[in-house]
């Protein structure tokens, strides 16, 4: 899926992807979109290939779209009477109007993220982190093996403090400590993410039917989640985990999801069995629209800024528990990863030398610093979903 | 009225489970609704107007009694002819801030029924008829509003699409509920007569919801009024007779304070002071008649001991809830 991460095709598709968003901000004299829609194309696609070009050529050239179009050929702005206008649409004008105002969502979009300060601080602070882990090994290389020649005349260890050579000192066996920052969050932002994205989706669909079935559904499920709150959850993760023994991180972010869901389910029910009593739901069963209509265009989009905090938090919680996890001993990830970088600096005694302080200091910032990325972030979730924020055409 | 009633309430109760307390908010209504009537719900706050405007939009079930839409139950039709009976009754809500929802543009609240129930062909059309609609409630140009969010609409403008949105479904019968309590005074009288238009040129039936009755009075001058008080209708009848003749004590008291166009009217008004200004609790409704610990013509023995039913009193053209004056008596103020 990502063999074209971060390579010179990836580049190649970014660049062709670019090129339409480019040319169409050209045509129109849309240059500032035009080039912001090239270069966000560029990125993604030299980021995740096909994965990142496609969908953003999609969404930069509805961007482009949105300030070229200009409501003028609509019909609906027309003063004259019925008779004399005409209704008719070419698919192609109604692709148009559909991109145009996909473009006025995600404008309004980045708006509602550059609203709030903290919020976009916390968005750079995320996007660094996905930048060093996606760009970071292709300036830097990854040490895995013991460097016996880096030793310095006259040391016992091959432990070093900072230096202009290794910004963060080398660790126990030498190795650069900044080379293992850049390569050992990958495992477990995915890991704690892939936890995330299961945890909400159980409790998502486990909280709306128990809010809308209600009854025996509802008390079954509850009846559930009461079960797994009650007992305590790192204790019953770390039985699991030694129990299992688990070999791939993908089955921890299962065990993770299976164990966090039921918080967020609760928060899922209560916010639905609220929303379901609104007007407008109301309305649309007088309108008979159905209960698919009334999930997904009338409930669900009122909850997305919901579900994405709690996503968020989810992530958060999840990425404590593995690192807690980690520091046990208990965990199947392996090096390059920052818990296990904070269980070896401990055992090898860098928390007791000046030496190593760098050494033990640098994951837990590093783990601390995204966590509060993903914290600051939360705040402008709510302004990028809240529709109310929105402009028509 | 002869003819066969859209909605019939027969001894229709309904309840409501609170916190383990059994709260009855409706009590032994019987109530028709006739194709293109207007009919005036009014009634203080609490007093059950809003239920039973869901009862008879087949919002809500009846807890006791019978409810018939075209002269069958709701159980006795089949899937399709129970979607098509709901879509025949429409709700405009109060508020119309909550009734649209702010993920939507007007365009798509509008269009999604015309959809789903295939009332158009083809995009074309759709978008003809969204305009039509758009124009009939007095938006236009259609331009400026069908790609707008409601939060970008004033409280009459999204009034005025929530009575669209009712009209894309070609309904028989519209309930109001409280439909210009929330807009300003203004635009009210616009929205009302823009509802009689509506009335007139869809033939509908317009169950329009109160507590204000000097409101009722002008929007169903030539329909009829039903007066509720704590769940029971205690008066109904067409809004002349009723107006100029009102028997219920409790429809004399709200009559009293109603304020005349002519200021020289108003002034010769007799108010007529209640015994007490506070409305029992529907946990707690007094024995009898609901209203005897404030009717101020109040006769111990008679009114707190049996339950009046509706019944045409003599010397009046309406029905009405009260024994003395179903049994002919005269009324007499309390306590001479
Ligand atoms: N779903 C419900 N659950 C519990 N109680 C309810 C429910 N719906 C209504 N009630 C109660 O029923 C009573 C009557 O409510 P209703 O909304 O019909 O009154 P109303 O005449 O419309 O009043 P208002 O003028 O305030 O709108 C109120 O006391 C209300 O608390
Ligand atoms: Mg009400």
């Amino acid at each position: 899926m990502f063999e074209t991460v971060a390579t010179t095709t990836g580049l190649i598709i970014g660049f062709f992807c670019g090129l339409l968003p480019l040319g169409l901000g050209i045509k129109y004299q849309q240059i500032k979109p035009g080039i912001i829609g090239f270069v966000a194309c560029l990125l993604s696609g030299f980021a995740c290939g096909m994965w990142g070009g496609v969908p953003m050529i999609i969404l930069s050239t509805s961007v482009v779209v949105s300030y070229i179009y200009v409501n003028r050929q609509d019909p609906f702005t027309s003063r004259q009477s019925l008779d004399e206008v005409d209704f008719e649409e070419s698919t192609q004008e109604y692709i148009v109007r559909q991109m145009a105002s996909l473009g006025r969502t995600i404008r309004a979009m980045s708006r509602g993220l550059l609203r709030n300060k903290g919020g976009f601080i916390g968005f750079l602070g995320i996007m660094f982190f996905v930048v060093m882990t996606v760009f970071g090994p292709l300036v830097i290389e990854y040490e895995g093996d013991i460097q016996m020649d880096r030793r310095q005349p006259g040391a016992t260890t091959l432990l070093q403090p900072p230096s202009w050579e290794y910004p963060l000192g080398l660790d126990w066996w030498g190795r650069d400590i900044v080379s293992h920052i850049v390569y050992g969050g990958q495992n477990l932002i995915i890991t704690s993410i892939q936890a995330g994205v299961m945890s909400t989706l159980i409790a998502v669909t486990l909280g709306s039917l128990a809010a809308l079935l209600g009854g025996l559904v509802d008390q079954l499920i509850s009846a559930l989640s009461n079960f797994i709150l009650t007992i305590p959850q790192f204790p019953l993760l770390l039985v699991l985990a030694s129990i299992l023994e688990f070999d791939n991180s993908f089955m921890l972010a299962v065990l993770l999801a299976v164990l966090s869901w039921p918080a967020l389910m609760r928060a899922v029910r209560a916010q639905v069995l609220s929303l379901k009593e609104r007007d407008y739901v109301e309305a649309a069963i007088t309108l008979d629209l159905g209960l698919y209509h009334i999930i997904m265009r009338e409930i669900f989009p009122n909850m997305i800024s919901y579900i994405a905090i709690n996503f968020i938090f989810a992530v958060r919680a999840a990425m404590y528990a593995i690192v807690g996890l980690v520091l046990l001993g208990m965990s199947p990830l392996t090096e390059p990863d920052w818990g296990i970088m904070i269980w070896n600096s401990r055992t090898q005694g860098a928390f007791y030398s000046a030496k190593g302080i760098t050494w033990a200091l640098a994951p837990i910032v590093a783990i601390a610093l995204f966590q509060l990325s993903l914290i600051l972030f939360t705040r402008s979730l709510e302004e990028i979903f809240n529709p109310r924020l929105r402009k028509g055409l | 009225m002869s003819q066969q009633p859209l909605v019939e309430l027969h001894g229709v109760y309904r309840s409501f489970e609170k916190e383990r307390v059994r709260i009855p908010v409706l009590q032994d209504i019987h109530l028709n609704v006739y194709p293109n009537e207007v009919l005036c719900l009014v009634g203080e706050s609490g007093c059950g107007k809003t239920t039973t405007g869901k009862i008879i939009a087949s919002l809500l079930d009846a807890s006791e009694g019978e409810v018939l839409y075209n002269g069958r139950r709701m159980a006795e039709y089949d899937r399709k002819e129970r979607s098509l009976i709901r879509r025949q009754m429409q709700l405009v809500h109060q508020d119309p801030f909550a009734s649209l929802n702010p993920a939507h543009t007007i365009g798509q609240i509008l269009g999604y029924p015309l959809k789903r129930h295939k009332m158009v062909n083809g995009r074309a059309e759709l978008r003809r008829r969204i305009w039509e609609l758009l124009t009939l409630v007095d938006l236009t140009p259609p331009g400026d509003i069908v790609n707008k969010f409601p939060h970008q609409l004033s409280g009459g403008q999204r009034q005025r699409v929530s009575i669209a949105r009712a009209l894309t479904v070609n309904p028989k019968l519209i309930v109001a509920d409280e439909a210009v309590s929330m807009v300003d005074v203004s635009i009210r009288i616009g929205i009302l007569k823009m509802l009689h238009n509506l009335r007139d040129m869809f033939n509908l039936a317009i169950v329009f919801i109160t507590h204000d009755l000097a409101l009722a009075k002008y929007f169903a001058w030539e329909g009829r009024i039903a007066v509720m008080y704590l769940g029971r209708i205690v008066e109904i009848g067409r809004t002349q007779d009723i107006i100029a003749n009102p028997a219920h004590p409790y429809t004399r008291a709200l009559l009293s304070a109603v304020p005349e166009a002519d200021p020289n009217l108003t002034r010769k008004k007799q108010p007529i002071p209640l015994r007490s200004d506070e409305i029992p609790r529907l946990t707690a409704i007094p024995p009898g008649c609901a209203f005897h610990p404030r009717c101020p013509f109040y006769q111990p023995g008679v009114c707190d001991v049996s339950v009046p039913r509706l019944a045409q009193a003599p010397g009046y053209a309406q029905d009405t809830a009260c024994i003395p004056l179903t049994t002919g008596e005269q009324l007499v103020p309390y306590g001479t």
